[in-house]
């Protein structure tokens, strides 16, 4: 093989010579900047040709050219001059650009010149989520570009968050975007181990043009993420940046009883027989006075955000780096909920003398270790569990003592929350019950143990090679690497650990550890040829070749009865083959075989999964005198998904006109960009159901009387294959008055074939089964995005100040086209014709003032007071919004900078279940309630929209009753800061750079919403962590 | 130059050929269907698979669950958060109303067609044949056993051969829209099932965990009474009565508490820890046992002192004298191990005894006094002295003193719901609550002309499937 190579090698070279044998003489000279100084790592091109040079370190250059030919001179920052050969020597002052080329990162290609973009790509600059302390780089997208949708299920510090671009484009599929880290495609749920302060850029591909070359992975969009390099001739910079935060509970929508209002409600107001009932006024008045607990005063606590970062970035002519590490340490808003990481990247590129041969090595090391809460979107949870820590400040018990009489936080209970018996033991049925849910969930967020340390690395090597005139061949390889250990314990003097593994066993407690590895590769290789064919025709062409291979491990265990003096400890296990005998049935007093109890047999458990996919793909790129452009991709994906359809074939084609470089504009002087951009092309998403979705597989497994045993897993349509997108992309870019005023304007219809639903019904009498998931129906997105940035003012010798508003918006319309049995769901439907996830159900009407019942109206508007499923209406009310975006002005004032951004959600509509539960008085005899059902109707002729306590708990029967909206205006981010004067700065001879800054994240929210928070990617709220309320401070020093 | 472009053609052919093998990825964690049954072992493997997919008295679609809540034999507990409450409301309907029975049902079916259909590609070895043919019949009798459960919720009329039943599956297909059969058809599918089954079935299956010819032998009894063939079920009880005894005291204890006496069982689904079913979960949180579901006081009443029943199915830590009074369902204990691993006796002798008692008063002589002395030989082994043999007269008075005795014999066990179907239009009753066992808003009776004595065919099914008709009245 080495011997081939070199042959080839050997071919090219010889080739070059023969194309390089007509070069005359040197050509020197000097490059300087604006004031006289030299430019190193400057780049000297002779025009039209592939020879180039860079400036060394005192800005010289000396290059082979003949006298007649153009010589083209940049530098970053820096406008292009070109120069014509007369002499020997040419000595060029390069001015600062007035404008720096705006550039765009594509997918396999890099930053390219924005004009020559003909797709849809929304650009996030790096600097914009910098240091921003939420820790997860697809959250921070929240309100950052147009058609991107961003919302965060949980608080949890590194939590992922749902995002869709530009509308649901699949219902049981996959809907979030691919993430693609310098050409490796990651995990699009887990960031929360990455530094984000990396982010050199985000590009948010959008449309069939920019997504076709991802083939059956585009349909749901592509986030290139691009991070930090050095800059070649730039020399050596140090920063070190720190950052410290406190976050706090968000704004509480709701009130809850204090301790009088509760117990005299249950006393007065409540039916039955409740505690409140059992006591006198005067008992009533002394507890309160004694015991008024605001539960959520316990629960929340002010979580620190620290982080440090040391970031060295170098450059020569040839070679440039970037290394960082970092430290970050972010506390979630209640106790036990936590995430500390240590991140490590290095980058580095290399190029040869002649710039014709580039290599660059990515790669990122991180360790973090998460802890968790009981919280709603954690494992299977529901948020309807006792310990979870946010369902204490719904139902905490206001007249419970937090605390014990030595004024220490009680963790167990008392005697009144049912945790303790007469004689002051711990009852473990009540300690595990509904009134003492506030201490148990104390207990578990002190006492038991849900760990995740995470070691993630994700890291490419890549090269080209300009062989030839015109031809680059480049390859890289890339991989994606995930290892998660799971500790969760149980530990036996925990409420939780009573009845773990069961009640009557004598050892307690449990502990699992489950160890899970994530690892995707990816290696690629291309062949690029680039040519003038004329002087205004350029062409571009590509072929790729390029194998991805997935594989997920996972292997666990879990044992039972832990050694308290061993904690977290293997040699704390309690022996699987113990037996024990808590039962003497026939009273014989020896233990007989038949009492025998096993309680610690270990769980243990392991998978894996594999996923390969194998391309080949090729792009065309035509440009005209860079007015017109002509963009082709197609991509042949062989996927071991759907082995009866594993290969599919996905294309664009795009188009642009850049009407401001045509003659006829060059009299209109306030236009100076102008592009009209249209695309089509049709992509797939084959990531739906399992990895073997195409295969009717049969599990086996401990089945009856515990022996193994066969059974059909989920019955599949081994017909099935990818989703397709078909996308349609209209644009218009424009820059007017100097680029003062900025934007892009797009109009899209996106139609989703073949969606992957689990619509397709089957007569369970002829086939054992209701359905079967199968490329059924069809889904329509249309619409708009709108992105705007306006200088109000500019910086310039006579001005000190720069003002900059700029926003972004999307209008969505989403309609399910196509679905053969009409609707899926009940309350929560997807319907066809409307919109996929909308609502339906009967509609509340209040509250009868005659006689306390609620009211509904029945399917023709008319006032019913029965409810009746029957009458369930669509709502036209969607859970998926329609309008989103965010906006923002950044002010600069000498050195102080304001920046800030909003982001915003409207016609959102979610089931707000924590209010459905302090207003159902079915609970109140063991649950705190909302102030609200003390307006509950008593008296004929009352207007209320509390019924009457007389009808009991109505959740079941509430109809829209808690459908609220959840639209919200949020200050998503707000920074101060001030960057000391350079000059300054230059007599330390140390410091080169010190920025100061204070930062507010979700300041305030605008919302109908009644709870903590209105933003999540659950249709339903039910006890959710709320996402906090976070004042950061920070310096960033540059040496 | 044309060399270069034999690059990218290297290039590609490189992927393309080293990638097709890579593109061919089995599961590793589980089989493929095509591939899974290659001997006797498997299909053991799928037999037992089949029958962990049978409905074993917990969780959805426990028919448990229903025949108790529905009707008179519970009552709201006092720990309930809005648990069974659609159940102990009445609510029957096309769309969630028959608690997924329809489903789970047809379900366990398929996967026994599916080991049949696996089984037809082996052809076993003369050493593996008993083996073999034990899974065929074991999957045979299943298969009619389930198919009676269907018919019996799911036809309107039993006793009418002609009238509509339900559809019989006996092959595997993913895109059957089958229409309904007649009772007729269906019980002689179940019969010819049957009759495959004991041909098949070889002596040394005497497991009472998997099905035996004695299952077989019930199954007819049962099924022959459902459908007026009285004389049948009286041979088919006949020969199981002469061959098992009826439980004495102390076994019926042990048989409800820890499984441990089998004498009077003829077919049980065994319930392990680790692949529980949790029939108690029906009624009762089983993490700290508390009540959703309580007895009914009426059927609480109903039970005399000195009747062992009354212990069995009144837990020792229920409180008769409180006020309400806390009766929490016994007949699933949470054992010695508090894991409320209990076996689903899904067949037992008594019942033998009740059905030859029903059979005698029904058939077409009817025998009050061979009826009225089963009845009493069940009553004599659970008090454990003789008692008094009743006299009837006329069959209501039969039918009324025969369903009472299956309510005290048969409660919690999925009988009662049945019962009172099959009873009301002899005894015009249809289900009457006690005044105390319905407060709180729950109806206290349903009326004989009820249509909810049939279970609605699901609406899942009727959208699928244009050739399935709906019961009368849904």
């Amino acid at each position: 093989m080495r011997t081939k190579f070199s042959g080839i090698l050997t071919l090219f070279l010889a080739l070059f010579v023969q194309i390089l044998f007509a070069q005359q003489q040197t050509v020197s000279g000097i490059v300087t900047d604006d004031t006289g100084l030299p430019l190193p790592g400057a780049t000297v091109l002779v025009k039209g040709t592939t020879k180039g040079k860079s400036t060394n370190f005192d800005g010289e250059y000396s290059i082979q050219a003949n006298i007649g030919q153009t010589l083209v001179f940049s530098y970053v920052g820096y406008a292009t001059q070109e120069v014509k050969i007369t002499s020997s020597t040419v000595n060029v002052q390069l001015k600062p650009g007035e404008q720096l080329e705006a550039v765009t990162v594509v997918a396999y290609g890099g930053a390219v010149n924005s004009a020559k973009v003909a797709s849809a790509i929304a650009t996030v600059d790096g600097a914009t989520i910098e240091q921003v302390p939420i820790n997860s780089l697809d959250q921070v997208l929240q309100g950052a570009a147009a058609g991107v949708n961003v919302s965060t299920g949980s608080g949890q510090p590194g939590q992922s968050a749902t995002i869709i671009i530009r509308g649901r484009n699949s219902l049981q599929g996959d809907i979030e975007p691919l993430f693609v880290i310098d050409g490796v495609p990651v995990d699009q749920d887990n960031f929360r181990s990455l530094n984000q302060n990396d982010i050199e850029s985000l590009s948010v591909l959008k449309d069939a043009a920019a997504t076709a070359i991802y083939g059956n992975r585009g349909a749901g969009g592509v986030v290139l993420v691009t991070t930090k390099k050095g800059k070649k001739g730039s020399g050596v910079n140090i920063q070190y940046r720190t950052l410290y935060g406190v976050a706090v509970k968000p704004k509480t929508r709701f009130e809850v009883m204090n301790a009088s209002q509760f117990l005299n409600f249950q006393k007065n107001l409540l039916p039955g027989n409740q505690f409140g009932d059992s006591l006198t006024d005067t008992q009533i008045a002394a507890i309160a006075a004694q015991t008024n607990t605001n539960w959520s005063d316990i629960f929340f606590q002010q979580g620190t955000t620290l982080s440090h970062e040391m970031s060295v970035s170098t450059g020569n002519e040839n070679t440039s780096s970037y290394t960082s590490l970092q430290y970050f340490k972010q506390e979630g808003i209640t106790l036990g909920s936590d995430l500390k990481r240590f991140s490590f990247r290095n980058n580095f590129n290399g190029s040869s003398n002649s710039k014709k041969f580039n290599y660059a090595t990515n790669l990122t090391l991180n360790y973090s270790v998460s802890n968790f809460i009981v919280d709603a979107t954690r494992g299977n949870n529901t948020g309807g569990q006792l310990d979870n820590p946010f369902i204490v400040p719904y139902i905490g018990l206001p007249y419970l003592s937090p605390y014990n009489p030595d004024g220490s936080l009680n963790i167990v209970g008392t005697q009144r929350s049912g945790a303790l018996n007469p004689d002051g033991s711990v009852n473990a049925s009540g300690a595990n019950g509904f009134v003492n849910t506030a201490f148990l969930a104390l207990n578990t967020a002190r006492l038991n143990t849900d760990q995740e340390s995470e070691f993630k690395a994700v890291g490419s090597i890549s090269a080209d090679y300009n062989f030839a005139k015109n031809l680059t061949i480049g390859g890289s390889v890339g991989i994606d690497y995930t290892n998660i250990e799971l500790l969760q314990i149980t530990t036996p003097g925990s409420i939780r650990g009573l009845i773990t593994p069961n009640q009557g066993s004598e050892e307690k407690g449990s502990q699992s550890e489950t160890f899970f590895r994530d690892a995707n590769f990816i290696t690629n290789a291309f062949l690029r040829y680039q040519n003038d064919i004329t002087d205004k025709l350029n062409l571009t062409a590509t072929v790729y070749g390029e194998y991805n291979y997935s594989n997920t491990q996972s292997a666990g265990f879990t044992a039972f009865g832990l050694n308290p003096a061993l904690p977290g400890s293997g040699s704390g296990f309690t022996a699987g083959n113990t037996v024990e005998y808590p039962a003497d049935s026939n009273n014989d007093g020896v233990d007989d075989p038949e009492d025998a109890v096993y309680n610690y047999i270990p769980g243990v458990a392991s998978s894996e999964t594999e996923l390969a996919l194998a391309s080949l793909f090729g792009t065309l790129s035509l440009d005209w005198d860079g007015k017109y452009g002509l963009d082709g991709t197609i991509r042949r994906d062989q996927t071991s998904r759907f082995p009866k359809n594993s290969t599919g074939t996905f294309w664009s084609v795009a188009g642009r006109w850049n009407i401001d470089n045509e003659d006829f504009m060059s009299n209109v002087d306030f236009i100076s960009i102008l592009k009209l951009r249209a695309s089509y092309g049709v992509v797939g998403n084959q990531n739906i159901g399992s990895r073997y979705q195409g295969l009717q597989t049969v599990n086996a497994g401990p089945s009856y009387q515990l022996a193994t045993g066969y059974s059909l897993g989920t019955l599949v349509d081994e017909d099935i294959k990818w989703e397709t997108s078909k996308q349609f992309n209209v644009g218009l870019s424009f820059g007017l008055w100097n680029n003062r005023l900025t934007g892009e304007f797009d109009y899209y219809d996106f139609l989703t074939d073949e969606l992957f639903s689990n619509n397709k019904p089957l007569s369970l009498a002829g086939t054992g089964y209701s359905q079967v998931i199968a490329n059924v129906g069809s889904m329509r997105n249309r619409g708009i995005d709108l992105q705007l940035s306006y200088d109000v003012l500019r910086k310039s010798e006579s001005n000190p100040w720069s003002i900059r508003v700029h926003g972004n918006a999307n209008y969505n319309k989403n309609v399910v086209e196509e679905l053969p049995v009409g609707f899926t769901g009940n309350t929560l439907r997807v319907a066809e014709g409307r919109a996929a996830f909308t609502w339906n159900n009967v509609r509340w009407a209040g509250v009868d003032p005659s006689n306390g019942q609620p009211l509904y109206l029945d399917a023709n508007g008319n006032i019913t007071n029965v409810f009746d499923p029957a009458n369930q209406v669509y709502l036209d009310k969607n859970f998926d919004p329609t309008y989103t975006g965010g906006f923002g002005a950044d002010i600069t004032y000498k050195g102080f900078t304001l920046s800030s951004l909003f982001s915003f959600v409207a016609d959102r509509y979610r089931e707000n279940s924590s209010l459905a539960i302090i207003e159902d008085s079915g609970l109140a005899g063991f649950a705190n309630m909302s102030t609200s059902l003390l307006n509950a109707w008593t008296t004929p002729g009352q207007i209320t929209d509390i019924p009457s306590l007389a009808f009991g708990g109505l959740r079941a029967v509430d109809g829209n009753r808690y459908l609220e909206d959840a639209s919200f205006l949020r200050l998503r981010n707000v920074t101060l800061s001030y960057s000391v004067d350079p000059k300054i700065l230059e007599k330390t001879n140390v410091l080169s750079g010190l920025r100061v800054y204070v930062q507010g994240t979700n300041l305030v929210t605008w919302t109908k919403w009644r709870g903590f928070d209105p933003e999540s990617n659950q249709s339903t709220g039910f006890f959710d962590y709320p996402v906090p309320r976070t004042f950061s401070l920070g310096f960033d020093l540059n040496f | 130059m044309k060399k270069y472009f034999l690059i990218p053609i290297i290039v590609s052919l490189l992927f393309t050929v080293s990638c097709d093998d890579q593109l061919e990825r089995f599961p590793v964690d589980s089989l493929v269907e095509e591939t899974a049954y290659q001997s006797v072992n498997d299909l053991e493997a799928g037999l037992r698979g089949a029958i962990n997919s049978i409905n074993r008295g917990g969780g959805q679609a426990s028919l448990l669950a229903f025949n108790s809540i529905f009707t008179d034999n519970a009552r709201l507990g006092g720990d309930n958060g809005g648990q069974q409450l659609n159940l102990l409301n009445q609510i029957l309907n096309s769309q969630t109303g028959d608690q997924g029975t329809w489903g789970d049902r047809y379900n366990a079916i398929n996967n026994f067609n599916r080991v049949l259909a696996g089984a037809s590609t082996i052809t076993p070895s003369a050493a593996d044949t008993d083996r073999y043919n034990n899974v065929l019949a074991q999957c045979y009798a299943f298969r009619a056993y389930l198919h009676h459960d269907l018919l019996t919720y799911y036809a309107e009329d039993l006793l009418n051969p002609s009238s509509l039943g339900v559809f019989y599956q006996n092959t595997v297909s993913t895109s059957d829209l089958p229409a309904r059969q007649t009772v007729g058809e269906v019980l002689t599918e179940i019969e010819n099932d049957l009759t495959l089954a004991a041909s098949l079935m070889p002596s040394s299956s005497t497991d009472k965990n998997y099905a035996t010819l004695d299952f077989i032998t019930f199954l007819r009894a049962r099924v022959a009474l459902y459908s007026g063939d009285y004389n049948t079920a009286i041979t088919n009880a006949n020969t199981l009565i002469s061959s098992y005894s009826l439980a004495n005291q102390t076994q019926y204890a042990a048989m409800f508490n820890g499984d441990t006496d089998t004498t009077e069982v003829i077919f049980k689904f065994d319930n392990v820890q680790g692949n529980n079913a949790s029939i108690a979960f029906n009624w009762i949180f089983t993490g700290t046992g508390g009540n959703f579901i309580e007895m009914s006081t009426e059927l609480f009443n109903a039970f005399a002192i000195g009747d062992v029943r009354r212990s069995v199915a009144v837990d020792p830590s229920s409180d008769p004298g409180a006020n309400p009074p806390v009766l929490t369902i016994g007949k699933y204990p949470a054992g010695a191990d508090t894991n409320y691993i209990n076996d689903y006796k899904a067949m037992r002798l008594s019942e033998m005894y009740l059905i030859r008692a029903e059979a005698h008063a029904r058939k077409a002589a009817p025998d009050f006094a061979a009826a009225a002395a089963d009845v009493n030989a069940i009553r004599t082994a659970r008090f454990g002295s003789a008692q008094t043999t009743a006299t009837y007269t006329s069959l209501n008075q039969a039918i009324a003193d025969i369903k009472d005795e299956r309510r005290l014999e048969l409660c919690f066990e999925g009988f009662r719901y049945l019962d009172i179907k099959r009873y009301r239009n002899i005894l015009n009753e249809g289900i009457e609550r006690d005044a105390f066992d319905c407060q709180g808003g729950v109806p206290c009776s349903l009326p004989v002309s009820s249509e909810k004595f049939t279970f609605p065919i699901p609406q899942t099914e009727i959208n699928a499937n244009p050739n399935m008709v709906q019961n009368s009245g849904y």
